[in-house]
């Protein structure tokens, strides 16, 4: 006879669920609200999943550093309230871009705000555990919600990216799900920490490397694909070209953040267990990314298209740091990431507003460059904060991302890898070439056609979430320290 | 009398921002007039401070704050006020306030009225840091400021456009004002080369660390360092071979010719020397060569005013000539005889100057003196200043001048060097002859300006009684030769003269005032009445020499600025538009091409993005695999 079980309610320490039990259900009590009526105007949910986010927010803030709970699954460390944090700031940065004074086909469904809560937490879940299975649920949640997201938009070409990115999705997780397998089969367990303390005995035994190997290179391949890492990156511009540009800068920064934690968690068990090759082909990929993505930015006619491969250059400007495997390094991706969240989600947005229901200026593109050719005499303040956008993602000081990229360099430089950070500091210099060509057509050429609508969307929602994003770009050198002091302590207080 | 020190020194800053508050705007009166009154509290303060010095015969140092540290290096903000700086401050801030105030009738119809006393006051506080600072580094913050005042001042009128040189030697005001800049720029080059030798042996800027060292350096370091502050003080000072940009000087307007190149600017070389003399104490070769030089340079100068026609440039000649008298003095070891012409010579020069500048007023801005004759009669009191002002330039008892140059003739025979003292002396009679020649050119004769159609008219009452201070000085400044000499003399070394000489000196005075009385007398021979051209001199081979300044300027163009163009175009157009440029436009197309064959792996493909993803596993393998054996 089977004995029941028996668990105490104390040692599942329920509260480390609490934020994702609140996204959870705030997406569900939105799905009973349209039931009860459907015609709930947009606002209300727009507002709501604010105050849901804000409410995640502060449970997350409530969390104890250093726990586990419900089964030892959750595991709640430095890395995972940071980058959780991360997450639903973003994300709040991106909910108010809907209220736009167009209305677009997505947002008038309530289940954009539901799958959009779920997709939330998903990414949690996924940051919060060392659980391959957990891990395995969460990404794959907030992935099938996203690819919805996408398909949302309603224009053909965004069908066409959510499927690309769904099939590929879909062999990345066949990848991801055979390299746990490969792992559980070697050491019988699927919790990291338990693999780590397994396979530190066995680490002389030819044939486990040998499995290692196999394992290792299946899950690097995953992960790749979610960073959009080269050779892997071929869906992120197709699919960030189909997508609304408020959730392209919103894929840029947010399920980024949440696989690189996880990366963190693994590959970081990996070089720590002093596996050197997985520092080496993780260096491989970090530089082919930004070097071939840098590349290719260079001739894309389309600034989204353009900012999809800064993006992609840009992560593999922080997949470098991964490498290194030091609290310095490690601190440097988290504090890239909180800069450059608020940049590049305030370029899209500035996409946004210039969104247009038909194409005017190219058959091909929503935002061809000459679109933008002389805002600065059409729309001289967004033109300016445009460029203060463009100057700080090329990395000029005192804007925010230079902050992040001096931070990385350093890192690299620290850890004796002098080499990298040179190979940062061009790759730098390349970018600028792009990222400038966009102030020249704003600031230099004359406007192509008619001038009345450029600012065509523009709203006060989304006024406000511009500012703040050029607030923080400008401002970053007043916060700058103390942000370095938060992570820090939150990073080496969780052993990285 | 710290605060004093602090008032002196900000009030012309103080003037110089408030006059920039309305730099933009019309002509407003009360601008001047403020500027003038903060120029005469600098100058009280200034004889305050001198008063407190001579009676307590020590000198005040203060320290505003740290300035530079880094490293060892450490610069502060000091000042010091002894009897070298105060004397240079009370000249500075007299002559400037008598500006400020002649400005204002001056410059009365000029619409950039206000600018204009925003840059004489900002010139006034750089010369003031000048002279005030106890360090290498603040003289030459000071030095520098001065240079971007007079480039600013000189080219006060740069919307003028250039002409040829026929036309105007100058050919226009902005040419003159970088001119100017760049020669002070070429100069500035050799004091910087001096501060690092100091800065290198010593291992401080401090003037008084600096001179205490000075024993313990090597004869070789202690030539170079004299020798190449002497080359800043060349350029400022326009000494010979960086003389030229003086007389193009004088396309500013006349205010800023009387106190900035004549009066105060172009003496800092002489005051550097002068603060500097326990280092050229020491190097008595390169204080020969001062010497040499300035005596040079005093007859070369005098022999270019002899024949020219422009009356600002006369005046200009004759500075050069007098900065000469002063290097002689400086290089022959009688540094406060130095100091004193230096003091004389800035009234009874400010004073031409200014003097001029009515006659220009009155001439509706023409300058030559072969146009001008029998202004006596309408300018009576400006004919009596420059009169004064010439007889003290000439050296005539018991004017201000006569006892300062006589000094200096009288040291040059002292020291033996009597090659030296035989040319200063024909210079003295030379100089008495050009500044009388131009004087009876301007007033006395026939009235020449009437075939041009020119009412001259005298300047306003009160510009001419604010001249009138200098107008006193330039006579009875000699009169104060004996207190003088007690008081700087605490500082500087002593200079006496031996008593052979001073047994000879009622002779050797009665020879240089033969010269000079004889120079008037030719002048006036032959300009009181009128003025007769005599063909035949002015077509003669040394009259067309001393016309065209030796043809220096025209040397200047041929062999420096012409080849320097050349060499310039050459680089540009062969090394960095074909090496430079086209390297990195190659690096820059190369990564464009680059760019254009990775497009293809973008092909839109859902299968070829699947075909990517397995491709990009293997290769992970197989880095992965070699890095393993590898490792």
């Amino acid at each position: 006879m089977l004995q029941p079980i028996n668990v105490s309610l104390e040692s599942l320490n329920l509260i480390t669920l609490a934020p994702m039990l609140v996204a959870i259900a705030g997406g569900l009590i939105i799905l009973v609200l349209d039931l009860i009526n459907s015609k709930l105007h947009k606002t209300l949910y727009v507002m709501l999943t604010l105050l849901i986010l804000f409410i995640d927010f502060g449970a997350v803030l409530g969390l104890n550093v250093n726990e586990r709970g419900f089964f030892d699954v959750m595991l709640i460390d430095g890395v995972s309230i940071i980058s959780q944090l991360m997450i639903i700031v973003a994300s709040m940065l991106f909910i108010p871009l809907s209220l736009t004074s167009k209305r677009f086909h997505e947002y008038s469904y309530p289940e954009f705000f539901a799958l959009f809560l779920f997709m939330i937490a998903g990414f949690q879940f996924m940051v919060t555990s060392d659980n391959l299975i957990l891990i395995f649920v969460g990404l794959e949640t907030a992935s099938l919600a996203l690819y919805t997201l996408i398909a949302l938009h309603n224009r053909s070409n965004s069908f066409e990216a959510a499927v690309k990115y769904f099939t590929m999705g879909a062999l990345s997780a066949g990848f991801y799900a055979m390299g746990s397998a490969v792992i559980y089969g070697l050491t019988g367990s699927i919790e990291l920490y338990k693999v780590a303390a397994v396979l530190s005995l066995r680490m002389d035994e030819a044939s486990i490397m040998i499995a290692i190997f196999g394992a290792s290179v299946l899950l690097l391949t995953a992960f790749a694909f979610k960073l959009s890492l080269f050779p892997f990156h071929t869906w992120a511009p197709d699919v960030y070209e189909g997508a609304s540009a408020p959730l392209a800068g919103y894929m840029s920064v947010v399920p980024k953040v949440a696989a690189f934690v996880v990366s963190i968690r693994i590959f970081g068990m990996y070089i720590d267990l002093g596996i050197e090759w997985v520092r080496i082909i993780i260096l491989v990929l970090a530089v082919g990314t930004m070097t071939l993505a840098n590349i290719m930015a260079l001739v894309q006619e389309d600034v989204k298209r353009m900012l999809a491969y800064s993006s992609i250059s840009h992560a593999g400007f922080i997949m470098a740091a991964l490498a290194l495997d030091t609290t310095e390094g490690t601190t440097a991706i988290f504090l890239y990431y909180a800069l450059f969240m608020f940049t590049n989600l305030g370029a899209f947005a500035m996409l946004w507003i210039s969104r247009h229901k038909v194409r005017r200026f190219s058959d091909r593109y929503d935002n061809p460059y000459e679109k933008f050719a002389g805002l600065i005499n059409i729309m001289p303040m967004g033109a300016v904060i445009m460029a203060l956008f463009m100057l700080s993602l090329a990395g000029v000081p005192p804007f925010s991302v230079f902050w992040g990229k001096i931070y990385v360099m350093q890192a690299a430089v620290n850890s004796g890898y002098v080499w990298l950070a040179i190979v940062m500091g061009l790759n730098s210099a390349i970018a600028a070439y792009y990222y400038l060509k966009l102030i020249v057509f704003m600031f230099l050429k004359e406007p192509v056609k008619s001038v009345d609508t450029v600012y065509y969307n523009l709203s006060k929602p989304l006024m406000a979430v511009i500012g703040l994003a050029t607030v923080a770009t400008i401002g970053a050198i007043f916060y700058i320290q103390p942000l370095i002091s938060y992570i820090y302590y939150m990073i080496s207080a969780s052993g990285y | 009398m710290e605060t004093l020190v602090y008032i002196a020194l900000f009030a012309p800053f103080v003037s110089s921002m408030f006059a920039a508050l309305f730099g933009m705007s019309p002509r407003k009166t009360f601008v001047g007039i403020v500027a003038s009154l903060l120029l005469l509290i600098s100058f009280a303060a200034s004889v305050m401070l001198m008063m407190h010095i001579y009676a307590t015969g020590t000198g005040i140092h203060v320290r505003m704050m740290d300035w530079i540290s880094a490293g060892d290096l450490s610069i502060p903000f000091g000042f010091l006020v002894d009897q070298v700086s105060v004397t240079m401050m009370v000249v500075v801030t007299l002559v400037s306030t008598v500006v400020h105030v002649y400005s204002i009738g001056y410059m009365d119809h000029d619409k950039s009225f206000n600018r204009f006393f925003s840059y004489l006051s900002a010139f006034v506080f750089s010369m003031m840091i000048l002279v005030m600072s106890d360090n290498f580094a603040g003289l030459f913050i000071g030095w520098e400021g001065v240079g971007v005042c007079s480039w600013l001042l000189i080219g006060f009128w740069y919307h003028k456009a250039d002409v040829t040189r026929e036309e105007n030697p100058s050919i226009s005001p902005s040419w003159a004002a970088n001119e100017a800049f760049i020669m002070n720029r070429i100069a500035d080059l050799g004091m910087l080369v001096g501060l690092f030798i100091v800065y290198w042996n010593v291992g401080s800027l401090q003037y008084d660390a600096v001179f205490s060292a000075l024993p313990h350096l090597s004869g070789t370091v202690l030539n170079a360092a004299a020798l190449a502050l002497f080359i800043g003080a060349m350029g400022k000072s326009a000494q010979f071979p960086l003389h030229t940009w003086l007389t193009d000087a004088m396309e500013g307007p006349t205010p800023v010719s009387a106190l900035i190149h004549a009066a105060t600017m172009v003496t800092a070389g002489v005051f550097l020397v002068i603060r500097a003399n326990p280092l050229f104490s020491v190097t008595p070769e390169v204080s020969y060569f001062i010497a040499a030089l300035g005596t040079f340079v005093a007859f070369f100068a005098a022999s270019m005013a002899l024949v020219n026609r422009d009356l600002k440039r006369i005046i200009a000649f004759s500075t050069l000539s007098q900065l000469g008298y002063m290097f002689a003095a400086a290089g022959l070891g009688a540094y406060w005889i130095a100091l004193f012409h230096l003091a004389a010579h800035a009234f009874f020069k400010a004073l031409l100057f200014l003097g001029a500048g009515n006659v220009m007023h009155a001439m509706n801005d023409e300058l030559d003196i072969f146009k001008m004759g029998g202004l006596k009669k309408t300018m009576k009191w400006t004919y009596l200043y420059m009169g004064v002002a010439s007889l003290a330039l000439a050296g005539i008892p018991f004017f201000a001048g006569f006892f300062s140059k006589d000094a200096i003739i009288e040291t040059a025979y002292n020291e033996g060097t009597l090659v030296l003292w035989a040319i200063l002396v024909v210079t003295a009679g030379m100089t008495a002859f050009y500044s009388f020649r131009q004087v009876f050119l301007t007033f006395e004769g026939d009235e020449r300006y009437k075939a041009f159609g020119i009412h001259p008219h005298e300047m306003y009452k009160f510009v001419l009684v604010a001249m009138s201070p200098l107008g006193i000085l330039a006579v009875i400044a000699g009169f104060g030769k004996g207190s003088f000499e007690h008081f700087v003399t605490k500082l500087l070394p002593e200079y006496h003269m031996s008593e052979h000489t001073h047994h000879i000196a009622w002779l050797l005075g009665l020879i240089v005032l033969a010269f000079a009385v004889s120079g008037i007398v030719l002048a006036y021979k032959k300009y009181a009445k009128k003025l007769v051209r005599d063909e035949k001199v002015e077509n003669s081979f040394i009259y067309k020499l001393l016309a065209n300044q030796y043809y220096i300027p025209k040397l200047y163009e041929e062999f420096i600025s012409k080849p320097y163009a050349m060499i310039s175009e050459h680089m540009w157009k062969d090394v960095d538009m074909k090496i430079v440029d086209a390297t990195v436009d190659g690096i820059a197309k190369f990564l464009y091409k680059s760019g254009d064959g990775a497009r293809k792996m973008q092909s839109g493909n859902l299968s070829n993005y699947l075909n990517w993803m397995a491709v990009g596993a293997v290769l992970l393998l197989v880095v992965a695999a070699f890095s393993a054996m590898l490792g």
